[in-house]
């Protein structure tokens, strides 16, 4: 038999072999002890005398060979073996892991704002939920008996003659400035509260985030500036800004922010009301009066601010049509976010 | 005015100036605009105000006309008395007598634009007072001359009990805080709401009287809130309404009542006129382009003001002297001149700049700590829940969980669901859990932070709250506090490499993730304790912090929640901020390898295994490192009355090997005393 002829064979049959099974039987067939390996060594004894030295020797170097490269293969073969394909395994059955919580989608929409304004510098606050008059109104411009206050419909304490359930988050305005001096820049989000009969669109309670930049040399554009990179990393790149002039007690010059219509970007539909506009934000620079009642010097300070209503923020980015399903906290909903 | 754009053109710079078009509809020839006025903008409550606008936001030119005081003979003229009891009430009444009108149908036009206004065609008179209400938006009213006795116009308030039926015809109940316009007898109008049956213009009414006056707003506010009505004139009166604009009103009005009811003008008086006030403002050009980040010219400026009727002289190269016109009462301060020029110049036009934000890390919140904790409890599996802080009386009593203190009341709920402020996430919670299992959830568990209040004089003030509200008041003091609550009820099903396990959650789960939670905050002193009816008291740092509950029967039928336990937890945030401690100091590993052992046994089921563990800490040390409990087993194999326990101790010395004798002689020593102590018998 051709020693030659068998390495080949061997080369060949190795190139086939693709599991450690396979390459068992492999070696079985050239190794084993019937195998060819064997049979040549057991056919020496038939040859020439003087032949047997050197055929010996051929012999003893192929099997030396083969091993090698048996050797060989079975390590690249093991390395293989790590693939999860060929563990014994159905990996179209369910992973095992401990089940995680959710975060409130209202939460989840807070911590995404005010992660971004605090990339910008903000800090972020909170304040008391019950406050003073003064502070929900009148520290804000709005006067007692004023038609503009018929926007800030607020809920009253039995017992406690001056205090309320705050109706938006700018009390925290008041309770900040009274307490530090500028440079500000602050977010504050929080439950809000306002006597309003439950529907689809109104809820008695809802969350906003105020936010407010007081320094010197703080400009109308500059709120325009923040305000518009908020929006587009908040909702997306491409959506467009609009600054409509509007009223607040609080702030002037003021404004209402709209936005481009996340649906229908902007040519119209029935989320926008045909208008191609959805209203976001209600925003302005602070009126010297906030700042008289905090005694802070209206000719060297400006600032601006502005708030939104966290849920209808929520409605937008997750398409949530019903107001009502944030405070139902149905596992079903809760579990989607 | 001529407009050469059209009508959606027009809607849109409208709302770019601050008049938002909020509906634009054809009807025939004409177009309506449904505008949402601000409350600070009363002039805009009119055609006038907003064609006014429209000259500023297009350049084009509006034409007001002239009204004339007309010459009456002196036999013609039929004298008025008018009486005003405190000109603070009503700085400017006036009173012009027509007369031998012919009340009837108004012309369709008046008709039809009456109509698409809203308003309701009554007759010719009062549809032109109307008319002129809409047009330049002073409210009139006009009198039956002959039903007002003694020809006498008397603005006063209301006394106690006085009555009246208003136009209507409800029978309206006066009071002192109610001004009125009376006859020599009686109440004959609302003054600024509306106007009275008693003097009401009919088809038999030949003479009239037209009032045109300036009421004070507040008053006029809360009367109209008194009363609970809204009338267009109160709306109007309540924002307030200029001196100048009543007089052409009146004249206005009296033009047309003479053209379209062939009335004669026999009379004009008014009250002594206060001097109208042209404000003057100083604005500096360098103020607006600083506020607003704009480089607009002076001239610029002044153009825009005088489009809108402000009227200016440039003083210096740094100075506008601007005068301020009647009909804008909400202009006192420079700033609202800046809001007016970027109104016109258009806030599309002003550049998107970035401030320079300077860091203060002095301030913060609390919110970061928040977060930490939901985001613990969420890897704990739990889900966050956010229910209202006003609840009903109801609930609370449902859910009997007592906290020793008042609830806070809301003096003006809208309904039930509104009554009092919790002072307990608790009840919220076990509503929430029953809807789910109502939605047949076999497993909830979810966790809320919010806030909770409490009243009453016994409410003591946190040291560490000194930034809440604890206030003072006549009746008790209030607080407001940060808190945590967590609810499970039902069985959890999870895979395991073995199938599916289900497992009904006991109070020891909710321990086990408020340990969790402890360990994460870095807080080491906690501690559970049994408080008897009250549930199991959470300890930090030997003061209880919270509750644990597994609701009772009683409550538990109330919600109607069968075969389940419910497990609750409400921890007061406020009385673990200051044991929170999210550093770390690091100890070396361990150089030397540890040796487990584990004791297993039967106990008594009275014995406190925490007492146990203890006493095993205790003997084993230096070299025990850590025990605990690793498995226990109730069931067949264990006596009744008992329970199997697997104990495991881990040893381990900083400067050497141990070897197996050294910790056999420990280990057999701690299995002794708690043979001896706690009377276990070794499996």
């Amino acid at each position: 038999m051709d020693i030659n002829l068998i390495q080949t064979q061997i080369e060949a049959d190795l190139i086939n072999v693709n599991s450690l099974q396979a390459l068992e039987e492999l070696r079985i067939k050239y190794l084993g002890r019937r195998g060819l390996i064997a049979e040549l060594t057991g056919s020496i004894p038939k040859l020439a005398v003087e032949e047997r030295g050197s055929f010996g020797k051929e012999v003893n170097a192929l099997k030396n060979r083969l091993l090698n490269l048996l050797n060989d293969k079975e390590k690249s073969l093991a390395g293989d073996s790590l693939k999860p394909g060929n563990v014994d395994i159905d990996i179209g059955m369910p992973g095992i892991a401990p089940v995680l919580g959710t975060a409130h989608p209202i939460t989840r929409v807070i911590d995404e704002i005010c992660s971004i304004f605090s990339h910008m510098g903000f800090c972020v606050l909170e304040g008391p939920e019950v406050e003073t008059e003064h502070n929900n109104f009148t520290g804000l411009n709005i006067p007692l008996e004023h038609p503009s206050r018929d926007a800030f419909d607020t809920f009253y304490l039995k017992n406690y003659p001056d205090l309320l359930l705050r109706s938006h988050t700018s009390p925290v305005q008041v309770r900040t400035m009274k307490k530090h001096k500028p440079p500000l820049a602050i977010v504050v989000p929080g439950r809000v509260y306002r006597p309003d009969a439950v529907d689809a669109s109104h809820l008695f309670m809802f969350h906003q985030i105020e936010g407010f930049l007081v320094d010197e040399n703080v400009r109308f554009s500059d709120l325009k500036g923040v305000l518009s990179s908020f929006l587009k990393s908040v909702f997306s790149s491409d959506i467009k800004m609009r600054f409509r002039p509007h009223f607040f007690p609080f702030t002037e010059p003021s404004a209402e922010v709209d936005i481009s219509c996340l649906i229908c970007k902007g040519k119209g539909c029935s989320a926008c009301g045909r208008k191609g506009w959805l209203e976001i934000l209600g925003a302005g620079m602070i009126h010297p009066n906030v700042f008289k009642q905090v005694n802070y010097d209206t000719r060297k300070y400006t600032g601006f601010a502005f708030g939104m209503g966290i849920e209808r923020i929520a409605m937008l980015k997750y398409g949530i049509n019903d107001i009502r399903l944030f405070f139902e906290n149905d596992l079903r909903f809760l579990k989607q976010f | 005015m001529n407009i050469k754009i059209s009508p959606k053109e027009l809607a849109e710079k409208l709302t770019m100036a601050g008049l938002e078009v909020v509906s634009l509809e054809e009807a025939g020839r004409d177009f309506v605009f449904e505008i949402e006025i601000t409350s600070n903008r009363p002039d805009w409550l009119s055609i006038l105000g907003v064609a006014r606008e429209i000259g500023a936001v297009t350049g084009e030119k509006l034409k007001i006309p002239a009204f004339k005081e007309p010459k009456i003979k002196a036999e013609e003229l039929k004298p008025v008395k008018i009486s005003i009891l405190n000109k603070k009430d009503c700085s400017f009444y006036s009173a012009r007598v027509i007369c031998e009108v012919r009340v009837g149908p108004s012309p369709l036009w008046l008709k039809e634009r009456l109509e698409l206004l809203g308003c309701r065609s009554v007759n010719n008179i009062v549809d032109i007072t109307n008319y002129i209400l809409f047009e330049l938006g002073h409210p009139l009213h006009a009198f039956d001359l002959d039903l007002l006795a003694g020809k006498e116009i008397v603005v006063r308030r209301a006394k106690a009990g006085e009555k009246m039926v208003t136009l209507d015809n409800q029978p309206r109940l006066l009071g002192n805080d109610i001004l009125i316009i009376a006859d020599k007898d009686k109440p004959q109008a609302i003054a600024g709401i509306i106007g009275g049956k008693d003097a009401e213009v009919t088809a038999k009414t030949r003479n009239i009287l037209l009032e045109s006056a300036v009421f004070n707003p507040v008053l006029i506010r809360r009367a109209r809130q008194k009363l609970g009505m809204q009338t267009e004139s109160a709306y109007r009166f309540e924002r307030g309404v200029n001196l100048e604009t009543a007089k052409v009103a009146s004249l206005a009005a009296q033009e047309l009542i003479c053209k379209l009811a062939f009335g004669k003008p026999c009379g004009y008086k008014s009250s002594t006129l206060p001097k109208s006030s042209g404000a003057l403002i100083n604005l500096e050009p360098e103020y607006v382009n600083r506020i607003l980040g704009t480089n607009i010219p002076a001239l610029k400026i002044k153009k825009i003001l005088s489009g809108l009727g402000f009227d200016s002289k440039i003083r210096s190269k740094n100075r506008l002297v601007v005068k301020v016109p009647g009909f804008r009462q909400d202009v006192s301060l420079p700033i609202d001149l800046v809001e007016e020029v970027a109104r016109i110049y258009g806030y599309t036009e002003i550049a998107q700049t970035l401030p320079a934000i300077k860091l203060n890390a002095s301030i913060g919140g609390k919110k970061d700590i928040v977060s930490y904790i939901k985001n613990v409890l969420i890897g704990l599996g739990l889900h966050e829940a956010i229910t209202y802080s006003l609840v009903d009386r109801d609930l609370l009593a449902k859910s009997g969980i007592k906290q020793g203190v008042q609830p806070v009341e809301i003096l003006n709920p809208l309904s039930k669901e509104q009554e009092v402020l919790r002072p307990t996430l608790l009840p919220s919670l076990i509503r929430c859990l029953t809807y789910n299992l109502d939605q047949q959830q076999e497993y909830v568990n979810i966790f809320e932070i919010a806030d909770v209040f409490s009243g009453g004089a016994d409410v003591a003030q946190h040291p560490a709250l000194s930034d809440r509200p604890v206030r003072a008041s006549a009746q008790g003091r209030l607080h407001e506090s940060l808190s945590l609550s967590i609810a499970l009820c039902g069985r959890r099903s999870f895979l395991t490499g073995q199938g599916l396990i289900k497992d009904e959650v006991t109070v020891l789960h909710l321990k086990g993730i408020l340990e969790s939670l402890f360990n994460k905050l870095g807080i080491k002193d906690y501690d559970f304790r049994d408080q008897g009816d009250r549930g199991i008291g959470i300890f930090v740092s030997q003061q209880e912090a919270g509750i644990m509950l597994n609701l009772n029967k009683k409550v538990l039928d109330a919600f109607d929640i069968k075969n389940k336990q419910v497990i609750l937890a409400e921890i007061d945030l406020e009385k673990i901020y200051s044991f929170i401690s999210l550093g770390r100091q690091f100890s070396d590993l361990p150089r030397y390898p540890a040796i487990t052992r584990d004791i297993s046994f039967v106990v008594k089921a009275g014995i406190s295994i925490k007492d146990l563990l203890a006493a095993i800490t205790a003997k084993g040390q230096p070299l025990l490192r850590l025990v605990e409990v690793v498995d226990y087993y109730q069931g067949k194999q264990i006596p009744e009355g008992c329970k199997g326990l697997t104990v495991s101790c881990v040893y381990r010395a900083d400067d050497r090997t141990l070897t197996e004798e050294e910790i056999s002689l420990l280990h057999n020593s701690i299995c002794s005393l708690l043979e001896e102590r706690f009377s276990i018998k070794l499996r």
